[in-house]
């Protein structure tokens, strides 16, 4: 804020109408253009005031004749990096002859009656005609390149009051400016789009709407790839013939602008380039209000959403009528036949945002699913009222493969499709065939990180997935704990997983006694440091043993 | 009593040949006023050629008791070189002092050593065949009465007597310092322009606390090294010459002259200021002057004033400049000379300091006067 304050220069004080007429460049034009940032009255050119960095002091007592003092103040002005000097001239106030003219009569004779040097009687030379500087000062001015002005007639001060009131012009426009955009943008969220109308309607100049990557989403500028979209903060770019201004609208998390509030200053225009930022700060806030309450909604409803799917997922036997309601309410269907979807999202992806992006995209492509955050992607259905013909379920994978392919980089990492299952206990076997598949598919770069699984079953899937050469010696290394221990544990526990965790049906496939079995299988967990109970780790440890006992391998 | 005293050593002789030093020295001192030098230094070769002698003793040399008159010219300078001395006018009114004290000269100072002061005085003691004393009221050119060192030391310098060409001699009896500036100036105009001073005697032993001491010697000096350095001299080793600094060697731009100030409805001195841009720096050097150079300012700056002096010299000859010969043009070199110690002492400084003068500036002065300082 503070550093445009009071910018000007000496030329453009020299430009208002009240300068215009009564104030003439004695010397020094070479500073006119250097910054103004006030101006200063001195009664007495002589006074030791210090000076100020861009200060313009102008002299207001009655000028004398060739006073050395003007050229010391002019030193202590350069040396302070000061703006430049005004002195009067011409008959100072309540005097009516003109000053530094010729001698007065007789004065020669009485000044040369020195006690000893007699000065001559030769004045007047030596002072710039129609000014009150002498030459020695003009030339002082010239050499030190700073602005020496004169004013001829009337009240310095009345110069010092306009020019106070020309530097405090652009605090003032800019104070106006931002009490009309804290009107424009209150306390009501409004869509960016309508941010971006009013604050173009406020600056009466072209302002655009840019996403995270410079694009333009609304307003029309000639030259919006000139805002430098990898540097988070408030910008000033030169154009040709004005400059750019933008100012990020940014979330705390991710703190990287999800907006950028673009205004184009070109020509007459661009001289508001102080005045601008605060105004486009103010609706940068507005955006960022509006922002902060769509993400707060979008959070609350993934919240539900995930909540609800969860208690579906949990579901047995026929649900709630509660639930039937938070169901209807989500706008979700629950009869007939459905198809579970798991997309895997990309590592470190804030999902909320990109749940809508996903619907759409599965919606380009014709499917209608239930899609919602849960863990580290998305679960989801699609639902037909009947149940679905193996060419309807074909169909359905491929679109989902089409809209994978679309997903993928981005936003999904892998997906997983599981086999039409009734409802209501099918919902979630349906979803954790998803599942089980999409965690394969995640180790599938050949299957597009793409995987169904279809009709033709688990098990092909199954033995499909195990001829990986990066799975063998990964399930031998999971079981090698149990190898080289007493009693044929990797075995036992094959039959016991194939035994659908029956104690009983191990013991008798492997005629031994079924305290045998709850032994062994109690060493196994001890020793993998597994839960057996737990269906990813049952699932993992069941593959490996077929891996490793599969005839021919 | 001239024997009396004439046998002590140490006594300087001013001869002939010594004349042109003389000359040149207490032009030098004169800061730019002083008056010219030139006719007194005639009229003082005059008397030599003459067989005329004039002696100039130490003031050490003097016994205690020993009467001193300080004698000199005031008024325009101007008008002392066109309106020629009769050769009365010293002796006319160290006469009139002598009768109003009734007391005998035995011995003549100089109120002021810089300009036709600093010779006049020997001039004059050759006519009355009194002795000079190697010593001063001023150690430089002052434009007033009431500056003399016997004023700053807080003696009174009335009586005084003053004495004009055509005839009129004016005895004042008492009155400050200031009460005698002021009926010198209310005498002088219509006196034709200038009249000879004669102070009250002093006695020897007083004197020497309220003069500068050896400055005719010292002068002689200066205007010796001044001349051995020849034509065109180099700014260096004119400073070393005269233990000053040079402030600028460059030509003269602009010279301004204006009407001082003026006081109890009376004009006071002409003022004026003197450019000078630096050969090769383009530096500005810009002198205030009032009757001799008071003030120098280097771009805006000031570098050197009153009471130390400041000499413009002819770049060429290496002559003096007088304020009121100084024209643009002229090819110049700006010497500062540091002033004698007498000045710089507390409580007298503020007698010749700039702002003595009107001039709302601290003394910058070569202190400490450091022989031959780099300019």
């Amino acid at each position: 804020m503070l550093g445009g304050e009071g910018m000007s220069s000496v030329r453009r004080l020299l430009a208002l109408p009240e300068w215009s007429g009564a104030v003439r460049v004695l010397a020094g034009a070479a500073g006119l253009d250097a910054p103004v940032r006030a101006v200063r009255p001195v009664a007495d050119p002589g006074a030791g005031d210090p000076v100020a960095a861009g200060e313009l002091i102008v002299v207001t007592g009655p000028p004398q004749p060739a006073d050395w003092r003007l050229d010391a103040l002019l030193r202590r002005v350069a040396d302070a990096g000061g703006a430049g000097v005004l002195v009067p001239f011409g008959p100072p106030a309540g005097s009516g002859a003109p000053v530094a003219s010729a001698p007065e009569p007789g004065s020669g004779a009485v000044a040369g009656s020195g006690m000893t040097a007699g000065s001559g009687a030769v004045m007047g030379s030596g002072v710039v005609a129609g000014s009150g500087a002498a030459r020695a000062t003009v030339l002082l001015a010239e050499r030190l390149g700073l602005p020496l002005l004169g004013a001829a007639g009337g009240d310095p001060l009345n110069l010092v009051v306009t020019a106070r009131l020309l530097l405090a012009e652009p605090e003032i426009d800019r104070a106006r400016l931002v009490l009309a955009a804290h009107r424009a943008f209150d306390d009501r969220a409004c869509a960016p789009e309508d941010v971006m109308r009013r604050l173009g309607d406020l600056l009466g100049v072209p302002v655009a709407l840019l996403d995270d990557r410079g694009q333009p989403l609304a307003g029309r500028l000639a030259e919006p790839g000139a805002v430098r979209v990898d540097e988070f903060v408030p910008q000033r770019v030169a154009l040709a013939d004005g400059v750019l201004l933008a100012h990020p609208a940014m979330l705390p998390y991710p703190a990287r602008p999800t907006f950028w509030l673009v205004a184009e200053l070109r020509g007459t225009a661009a001289a508001r380039a102080e005045i601008v930022p605060p105004a486009l700060s103010v609706a940068a806030v507005a955006v960022q209000r509006w922002l902060l309450a769509h993400r707060l909604e979008l959070e609350r409803d993934a919240r539900a959403r995930t909540a609800l799917l969860g208690d579906l997922l949990r579901l047995d036997g026929e649900p709630s009528a509660q639930l039937r309601r938070r169901v209807a309410d989500a706008g979700w269907q629950l009869g007939g036949w459905h198809v579970g979807l798991r997309i895997g999202a990309v590592s470190t992806l804030d999902l909320v945002p990109r749940t809508a992006e996903i619907s759409r995209v599965l919606r380009a492509e014709g499917v209608e699913a239930v899609v919602v955050e849960h863990g580290e992607g998305w679960t989801g259905w699609t639902s037909f009222a009947q149940e679905p013909t193996p060419a309807r379920v074909r169909a359905l994978a491929g679109r989902l493969r089409a809209a994978h392919r679309k997903l993928r980089g981005a936003i999904a990492d892998h997906m997983g499709v599981g086999r039409p299952h009734p409802w209501p206990e099918g919902l979630a076997g349906t979803v954790a065939e998803a599942t089980d598949a999409a965690r394969l598919a995640a180790t599938r770069p050949e299957a597009g990180y793409f995987l169904q699984v279809d009709q033709l079953g688990m098990a092909q899937l199954l033995l499909e997935w195990t001829r990986t050469d990066t799975f063998e010696p990964a399930a031998r290394a999971l079981l090698a704990p149990l190898r080289d221990q007493p009693g044929d544990l990797v075995r036992t526990l094959s039959a016991y997983l194939d035994a659908e965790s029956s104690i009983a049906e191990t013991a008798a496939v492997l005629g031994v006694h079924r305290n045998t079995v709850a032994a062994r299988i109690d060493r196994v967990e001890r020793l993998l440091g597994v839960d057996l109970g737990h269906r990813d780790e049952r699932l993992a440890l069941h593959l490996a043993c077929r891996t490793v006992t599969l005839p021919g391998r | 009593m001239l024997s009396a005293y004439g046998k002590l050593g140490c006594m300087l002789r001013i001869d002939l040949p010594d004349v042109a030093a003389l000359e040149r020295g207490v032009a030098v001192l004169g800061s730019g006023g002083g008056g010219d030098s030139r006719t007194a230094a005639t009229l003082l070769r005059r008397r030599l050629a003459d067989g005329l002698d004039v002696a100039v003793r130490p003031l050490a040399a003097l016994p205690p008791r020993a009467r001193v008159v300080p004698v000199g010219v005031v008024g325009a300078t101007a008008v002392f070189a066109e309106k020629l001395p009769g050769g009365h006018e010293v002796a006319a009114a160290v006469d009139a002092i002598q009768r109003w004290t009734g007391e005998r000269a035995d011995a003549l100072v100089s109120i002021e050593i810089g300009g036709l002061n600093g010779v006049m005085p020997l001039v004059a003691a050759c006519d009355l065949g009194l002795g000079a004393v190697d010593a001063d009221l001023s150690g430089r050119g002052l434009p007033r009465l009431d500056q003399l060192s016997l004023a700053a030391a807080g003696r009174p310098i009335t009586p005084a007597a003053l004495a004009e060409p055509s005839g009129q001699v004016l005895v004042q009896g008492t009155g400050a310092p200031a009460d005698l500036e002021r009926t010198a100036r209310t005498f002088l105009p219509g006196a034709g322009g200038w009249a000879a001073l004669a102070l009250a005697p002093v006695p020897a032993g007083e004197l020497a606390a309220c003069c500068v001491t050896g400055s005719v010697s010292a002068a002689v000096r200066l205007g010796r090294r001044l001349l051995a350095l020849g034509d065109s001299p180099d700014p260096d080793r004119l400073a070393a010459a005269t233990g000053g600094r040079v402030l600028s060697v460059g030509r003269v731009a602009e010279v301004a002259r204006r009407p001082g100030p003026g006081a109890h409805g009376r004009p006071g001195f002409a003022r004026g200021s003197v450019t000078v841009t630096g050969h090769g720096t383009d530096e500005l050097l810009r002198l205030e002057m009032e009757n001799e150079y008071l003030l120098a300012l280097r771009d805006g700056r000031v570098v050197a004033s009153t009471p130390d002096v400041i000499a413009v010299l002819d770049r060429r000859t290496g002559a003096p400049i007088a304020g009121d010969t100084v024209r643009v043009g002229m090819e110049v070199l700006v010497l500062q000379v540091a002033i004698a110690p007498f000045w710089t002492e507390p409580g007298r400084l503020a007698v010749l300091a700039p702002r003595a003068y009107g001039l709302d500036a601290d003394p910058a002065l070569l202190l400490p006067p450091g022989p031959g300082e780099a300019r």
